[in-house]
């Protein structure tokens, strides 16, 4: 008898998102990559983040790379854009945080204009540690920037209500609703936001991430049962692409941030760095990420490489 | 795991609000029935016309398009014996929100409807019967294996059955229950998607138990194999448990909020 190609066919299917004005996200009907099953809508897309603030905490191989930008949001995000071409920038505002600099929401504002108006490929806008700050911050951004279509990240259980109505709701963008590795409080929160009147084509969502070695089974379980849901059991309240912030975390992870001095054995620390940055990168997308957030230049590279042979 | 299908009952020729409004081609009854049923969260929406020997043919596809059109992600159970009036609505039928489904076949004067099935590419329920109820588990496996030889014959695909072990009242018929649960699970166990009318259960019994009644055989029959009903879908009790038994089969992911999707 021949050979029959098993395929597995899903009923439901990844909601496609628009950021900006042409980046799309989701849209897939498979399981991440398995373009032999079916359509696996649009390509995981590639960010890079950068800091309203100059990254004095960053490793010294990546002040030596941005160093010299980092002074002005935009032009570091250009030298990103033209050097690199990342599909969008994430705009950090570890700046406002209450506890640092505690840049105004105001300022936070204007310097998302600024991006907005001289950045070519979408934004993505973080917060910093205060959830407090970040839903005033995310506020007077999303007004200033209405219908933009960018992603605010993001909209926890604490804020959700503030910055599904302002970022959401009022000024026309996208919310991400995060939740830390809990898969019932993933699909409870999308709902919550829903039911405060987001459209789901107005959503997208962060699972939780963490850096291999830091409770990663955890993510890529999680992650994996929110794409069984979403496509087996055609739950539609989780049918949201997902973003993960990948460089948040892998470069406060020690082997990201020891020193050679420090830690002779482990080698050099720009390659551990970038090898942190990069499995976690892979890992999460592997687990269905639509999206993946990252710092340095060469995992950028490596991951849009991986994304390319793999589809 | 896909999850529990609920057919709403409440369009149905028996209720005197109905006969009229569908001998008098009055939309507004049906419409409001039927919304009642899909904002209670009915997944199909079954219309019986009853024999309707005279009109049929006529009545069947202008209620289907009546439906169609107000409820267009509704799919909808068309429930008669009339073979000439289950075509003619067919016909009709728009799929975009999956196919119709014929109640009903049985094993005995009816099953030319499994024939019918397979040639429109519709669902069918199957009754486990011959004439009258049936008398044991014997009778009831040896007309569902009869229903399936007929499928097979026909180029059905049994993905497209839904077997009605025929659910019986309880108030004269208590010690048929087990048994009744007992072919769900035989049937199940052969890999076969099942139904019933949960009414027939608590036929004849005060208005005030038979919620609880219907809604009680429900989860026992869900945890038989049960794959879908035939409900009253404004029974809220019936309905949030059998929600809750997709959550604790799996078949749907747990959230705080479970309820109020």
């Amino acid at each position: 008898m021949a050979y029959k190609k098993p395929s597995q066919k899903f009923s439901g299917k990844i909601r496609e998102v628009t950021v900006g004005s042409g980046l799309k996200l989701g849209g897939e009907s498979v399981l991440p990559f398995y373009k032999f099953d079916g359509d696996t809508g649009a390509k995981p897309a590639v960010g890079m983040e950068i800091w309203d603030v100059f990254p004095e905490s960053w490793p010294q191989s990546l002040k030596d790379i941005f160093g010299p930008y980092a002074d002005d949001p935009v032009k570091w995000a250009k030298f990103c854009v033209e050097k690199y071409n990342p599909d969008f920038i994430c705009i950090k505002f570890e700046g406002a945080n209450p506890e640092g600099d505690d840049r105004s929401p105001e300022d936070c504002a204007r310097i998302a204009e600024r991006l907005a108006g001289e950045v070519p490929v979408p934004l993505v806008i973080a917060g910093c540690d205060s959830d407090e700050k970040n839903a005033k911050v995310f506020t007077k951004v999303a007004e200033a920037l209405p219908d933009k279509n960018y992603v605010f990240l993001s909209a926890i259980e604490a804020n959700y209500k503030e910055i599904g109505a302002a970022c959401g709701m009022a000024y026309g963008n996208i919310v991400s609703a995060e939740s830390s590795v809990d898969l019932n409080l993933a699909k409870q929160l999308n709902i919550l936001i829903t039911q405060l009147g987001v459209k789901p084509e107005k959503m997208v969502m962060n699972p939780g991430c963490a850096a291999v070695g830091y409770g990663f089974e955890y993510v890529v379980t999680t992650m994996d049962r929110i794409k069984l849901a979403a496509l087996d059991q055609n739950d539609s309240t989780l049918q949201m692409p997902i973003i993960s912030p990948v460089s948040f975390e892998t470069w406060k992870a020690k082997e990201a941030i020891a020193t050679e001095e420090d830690m002779p054995e482990w080698g050099g620390q720009e390659e551990r760095g970038i090898a942190m940055e990069v499995s976690t990168a892979a890992g999460v997308l592997a687990a269905g990420s639509n999206a993946v957030i990252l710092r340095h230049p060469k995992s950028v590279e490596v991951i849009r490489k991986f994304i390319d042979e793999l589809l | 795991m896909a999850r529990f299908i609920t057919i709403g009952e409440r369009i149905h020729v028996i209720s005197p609000v109905i006969r009229k409004a569908l001998q008098e081609r009055d939309p507004k009854p049906i419409i409001e029935r039927a919304r009642e049923q899909v904002e209670a969260g009915a997944n199909y929406l079954d219309v019986n016309i009853g024999p309707a020997d005279r009109d049929g043919e006529e009545l069947m596809p202008w209620v289907v398009k009546l439906l169609q059109q107000e409820f267009p992600n509704t799919p909808l159970c068309l429930d008669t014996a009339n073979t000439k009036a289950l075509e003619a609505g067919i016909k009709v039928y728009d799929r975009k929100a999956g196919k119709p489904i014929i109640n009903s076949a049985d094993a005995g004067s009816r099953i030319g409807m499994i024939d019918l099935a397979a040639e429109y590419d519709a669902m069918v329920i199957g009754l486990c019967a011959k004439e009258g109820i049936p008398r044991d588990n014997d009778e009831r496996i040896q007309y569902c294996t009869e229903i399936l030889d007929r499928a097979m014959a026909a180029g059905l695909d049994p993905e497209n059955i839904l077997f009605d072990p025929l659910f019986v009242v309880v108030k004269g018929m208590q010690d048929k229950q087990q048994e009744v649960l007992e072919a769900l699970r035989q049937i199940t166990e052969m890999g076969f998607k099942t139904t019933g009318g949960l009414s027939n259960v608590s036929n004849g019994c005060p208005k005030e138990l038979r919620g609880l009644i219907e809604a009680t055989f429900c989860a026992m029959a869900i945890q038989c194999g049960l794959t879908s009903a035939i409900v009253n879908p404004l029974n809220k009790m019936l309905m949030d448990i059998i929600k809750t038994a997709d959550v604790i089969k799996g078949r749907n992911l747990y959230c705080d909020s479970y309820l109020e999707l």
